[in-house]
């Protein structure tokens, strides 16, 4: 596909539509949307930066574009922390939809709160607090305050509550979108113009489910119900340390495949290996060796169980529960019954692992100078392999070995995140990084894994290349919603 | 030979690849989503919920562009580094407004020196043969011509002593102490050089004020005209030799003398003084016991406030971290260590207000915003001298957080931020009062010394190296 170039006459237009403050193609302000880290290593300077306020002038802007064929690529606020999609090439436009801010509306009977793509996590999280303090919006745990709501609902990623209820996608249960034709849709039971967004699969097949994991190549989300949850008082955390990934699997699945009772109550459940903890530090500043992180009490492998009840009593239940299950794994089926022992928090440890959000994932980059998350989902019960395939890749290129694992929905699937930490200032390294990305793609496309948020240039084409019928739709529907296909063109390997 | 603001980015190159474009930085208190506040208040500049985080960097909070926020600036870097940008007229009217208060090095969690990675561009950007803004070209051509950026002529620098009856003590060459006043205080706010020289007399200090005291090139280190700083920092090294003991009353002179001149003397070399400011004598007598405060019924009842100068508080605490970071071994255990270093530094002020609570009468409140956390009163980095309005604006809307608390007066310890929080003040007509805390102290005579200090109290080290010392001791 061939692109126009923006110019001057173009950047006119879009400051006919929004004003001089809100469009620039001032190359200082265009470098400055550049983001290579963290969620993917491609970014490309836009063009021309818009920055709207309002639904109606996303429709011209894209009605213009579209009529000139000049890509247009949204992002929300956040750049890397949130909804991690800058522009590629070809560049264009770039939407920063940072102004559109508003939380709209909250309703906690029917457990939603309706917000604009700017609002941040800490800002959603701040004024519940503040003002329904009995309610809780599903934040991701470790992506930063000021990524954002809607970044993380299009990621269909992890929040705080998906080991509890499902996907993060699944917390969103209707929006509004702004396509390329010009056309505004509202999906679910909000494509009724009296109804409430209360439920997602509203009339027939769900549009808004297709929207999700689109990294903006398909339309412009400017609405979004989120659900809410309650935000008891009653709040723990529960560790388990473990040898070896795939004792922390077992024993985890033994606990989430009850889908009743404590399994609810386990509202976020991660864990993942040492050098999660030894990586969040410069690589000359702490010992490497696990014997000193042993002395610290720290497992080579461990699992959170975050638990929520709604009185204590429940939740002693919970706790014992737990405990008294993983006595039971020790006992009768660990693999390494020596290594299975429950790792006791400080209060003040509890604290800060209860504090939402939080900017837990950030100092990776403090170990040299860069990282990335590569992320996959697989069953849960294939985790552990995943984990030891992973760290032996990342072993044998000299980074360290540091894997995060998640729980969704009640261990029906894993989120896998190996972290890679290494010097983006080395074009070796860099090389290095992606060649493993690679091989490891590859190979976890043989196994039946899926990438969680996958990037342009490795994981979508490799992807595709082996879902043929999948893709053969994805791009007809496309050509359906974004005519002159100009939404974040190339993003998902769609035109 | 000192290195160019190019080779000096090239250098930081690390760090700024360390960044993640998180937007943490551009938050107070950006960890802390649910931090209990003061809630929301409206005030000369709008409204602010001053809860959770708060947005806190001044350039960003006025351009909006991802551009003017710290991490659109430090991916600038980045792309000037990798040959995707280069220097031109758009990229120094991005940097240039900055005030480079630190805000968004406090917050960064991979410890990124934003503070220098700006420094140098804007270094880099003249070199490059960009030009500098109008009011930037004519500071940098005042203070080559008369040594101060205020075109103040150099014989009236000590005008305010001779007028304040304090004329023994320039030149005084028995002294081994020395009191470096700034231009700020000797051509603007001369209260505070009366009231911080009145007060070390009353003390019985024997100092000396340094006639051929020039510009401490603060504002040059800060908007990149870095030879000119060098010249000024040549010139004081010189003047001030021979001292044991230099103290400050300006926060950006005390950060500039202290952190940057070590960075730009030639390699190896340290400086021949020790320094402090003078608020660090008086917390450390009030904590010997030698000297105390005399109830003041004028005072008694008023709610007083404090803003922490960047230059003298968040400076200092990320220079402490980037020290301790540089000689750890082990940061996971010496982390702990550097908070507490840092909070302790942050409790100097604080030990006085509280100590003019017990005894004068005047009820201490903080803002929302302090310590690390503390926003910017708008003056610094050449923004106050570039962007007036701009900065002005800043002040009012740091007033506004200290109307918030209902502040009778607004006390800080830095004459340029008390020039830009008092214009703020009259201008917005934010009702209070804007003063120095050691001013408060000598104006309403306050001081009731106990036990005379001597000279050894004097010279005693600064908090901040009393570490150091003890470690070289050991």
């Amino acid at each position: 596909m061939s692109y126009k170039l923006p110019d001057e006459k173009d950047l006119e237009a879009m400051i006919g539509i929004v004003g001089k403050n809100y469009a620039t193609n001032n190359k200082a302000i265009t470098a400055s949307y550049l983001s290579k880290s963290v969620m993917g290593l491609e970014s490309q300077i836009p063009d021309i930066v818009v920055r709207p306020k309002y639904v109606e002038e996303i429709r011209k802007i894209l009605l213009y574009c579209s009529a000139e064929k000049i890509a247009v690529s949204p992002i929300s606020a956040g750049l890397s922390g949130g909804f991690a999609c800058p522009t590629i090439k070809p560049a264009g436009v770039m939407l920063d939809l940072g102004r559109m801010n508003r939380i709209i509306e909250v309703d906690t009977e029917n457990r939603y709160v309706v917000v604009e793509p700017g609002v941040t996590i800490g800002e959603l999280w701040a004024y519940m607090h503040k003002n329904y303090p009995e309610w809780a919006p599903p934040v991701p745990d470790g992506a930063p305050p000021a990524s954002t709501v809607m970044g993380d609902a299009i990621d269909r990623g992890f929040s705080l509550y998906t080991s509890s209820v499902g996907p993060q996608g699944d917390n969103f249960m209707c929006g509004e979108i702004v396509f390329p034709n010009g056309d505004i849709v509202r999906t679910g039971s909000w494509a009724l113009p009296f109804a409430k967004p209360f439920y997602k699969y509203g009339l027939g097949p769900d549009i808004w489910s297709f929207l999700m994991g689109s990294q903006g190549a398909l339309g412009v989300m400017t609405k979004v119900a989120v659900k809410i949850y309650p935000h008891p008082k009653f709040k723990t955390v529960v560790v388990w340390g473990m040898s070896n990934p795939e004792d922390m699997q077992n024993l985890t699945l033994e606990i989430g495949k009850q889908e009743f009772g404590i399994a609810h109550n386990t509202v976020m459940v991660q864990g993942g290996n040492y050098p999660l903890v030894m990586a969040r530090w410069p690589k000359d500043k702490v010992p490497h060796d696990y014997e000193f992180y042993k002395e610290m009490g720290i497992p080579q492998w461990w699992m959170n169980w975050e638990c929520w009840a709604q009185t204590q009593e429940e939740l002693d239940y919970v706790v014992n529960k737990i405990n008294k299950m993983a006595e039971d794994f020790k006992k009768n089926r660990a693999k390494d019954p020596d290594g299975i022992k429950p790792q006791e928090l400080h209060p003040k440890q509890i604290a800060s692992r209860l504090k939402k959000p939080n900017k837990i994932a950030v100092p990776y980059a403090f170990w040299e100078a860069g990282f990335l998350f590569i992320t996959f989902y697989t069953p849960w019960n294939e985790c552990a392999h995943f984990a030891e395939m992973y760290c032996k890749a990342m072993e044998d290129r000299g980074f360290p070995p540091v894997m995060w694992i998640a729980s969704i929905e009640r261990c029906r699937q894993a989120i896998c995140m190996p972290i890679i930490c290494f010097d983006s200032t080395k074009q070796s390294d860099f090389e290095k990084v992606q060649e493993m990305n690679r091989e490891t793609t590859e190979y976890a496309l043989k196994q039946g894994w899926l990438n969680y948020r996958p990037d342009p240039y490795i994981h979508a084409p490799l992807t595709y290349s082996q879902a043929g019928m999948y893709w053969k739709y994805l791009r007809m529907m496309k050509k359906m919603f974004d005519p002159n296909q100009i939404m974040h063109p190339g993003r998902l390997a769609l035109p | 030979m000192a290195k160019t603001g190019m080779e000096r980015l090239k250098e930081l190159e690390k760090e700024i690849y360390k960044c993640i474009h998180c937007k943490a930085c551009r938050f107070a208190y950006s960890g802390e989503p649910s931090r209990e506040g003061i809630g929301e208040y409206t005030g000369k500049q709008g409204t602010v919920l001053y809860e959770g985080m708060v947005d806190a960097c001044p350039a960003g909070i006025e351009y909006g562009w991802e551009a003017f926020w710290n991490a659109g600036k430090i991916w600038i870097a980045r792309s000037i580094l990798s040959g995707d940008l280069d220097f031109s007229d758009e990229v120094r009217d991005v940097l240039m407004p900055c005030i480079t208060c630190g805000q968004c090095s406090a917050q960064c969690d991979s410890k990124i020196p934003t503070v220098d990675i700006i420094e140098s561009l804007r270094a880099a950007c003249n070199e490059a043969g960009i030009p500098m803004i109008e009011k930037h070209a004519l500071v940098d051509r005042l203070v080559k011509e008369l040594n101060n950026p205020y075109g103040g002529k150099a014989e009236e620098r000590f005008k305010w002593a001779k007028d304040a009856g304090l004329e023994k003590f320039v030149d005084n060459k028995d002294a081994k102490i020395g009191y470096y006043v700034g231009c700020t205080a000797s051509y603007r706010q001369v209260e505070v050089a009366i009231t911080t020289a009145k007060l070390f007399e009353m003390l019985g200090m024997n100092f000396t004020l340094v006639g051929d005291e020039v510009c401490c090139g603060s504002p040059f280190f800060r908007i990149g005209a870095v030879d000119t700083a060098q010249e000024l920092m040549n010139k004081n090294l010189e003047a001030f030799k021979g001292l044991e003991m230099v103290y400050f009353s300006c926060a950006g002179c005390y950060r500039t003398i202290t952190i940057d001149y070590p960075k730009w003397m030639p390699e190896g070399s340290k400086l021949p003084f020790k320094t402090q400011h003078a608020f660090e004598l008086v917390t450390r007598l009030i904590q010997q016991e030698k000297i105390k405060f005399k109830p003041n019924k004028e005072l008694k009842g008023k709610i007083v406030t404090y803003h922490d100068p960047c230059h003298t508080g968040r400076h200092f605490g990320i220079d402490f971290e980037q020290e301790l970071i540089k000689q750890s071994k082990n940061l996971m255990f010496d982390s702990r260590k550097i908070k507490e270093k840092i909070d302790e530094w942050f409790e100097i002020p604080r030990i006085i207000l509280r100590k003019l609570e017990e005894d004068v009468g005047i009820e201490f409140r903080e803002m929302y915003r302090i310590k690390l956390n503390s926003m910017c009163c708008g003056a610094g980095g050449g923004v106050r001298a570039g962007y007036p309005d701009f900065s002005i604006r800043t002040a009012s809307l740091r007033c506004d957080e200290a109307n918030a608390v209902e502040a009778d007066i607004l006390t800080t310890e830095c004459p340029f931020c008390w020039r830009n929080l008092t214009d703020a003040n009259e201008l917005y007509d934010h009702g209070m009062k804007v003063m120095g805390v050691l001013q408060m102290i000598t104006e309403y005579n306050l001081l009731e010394t106990l036990e005379n200090p001597t000279e050894k109290d004097f010279l005693a080290l600064s908090i901040r190296e009393l570490e150091e010392d003890s470690k070289k001791k050991k």
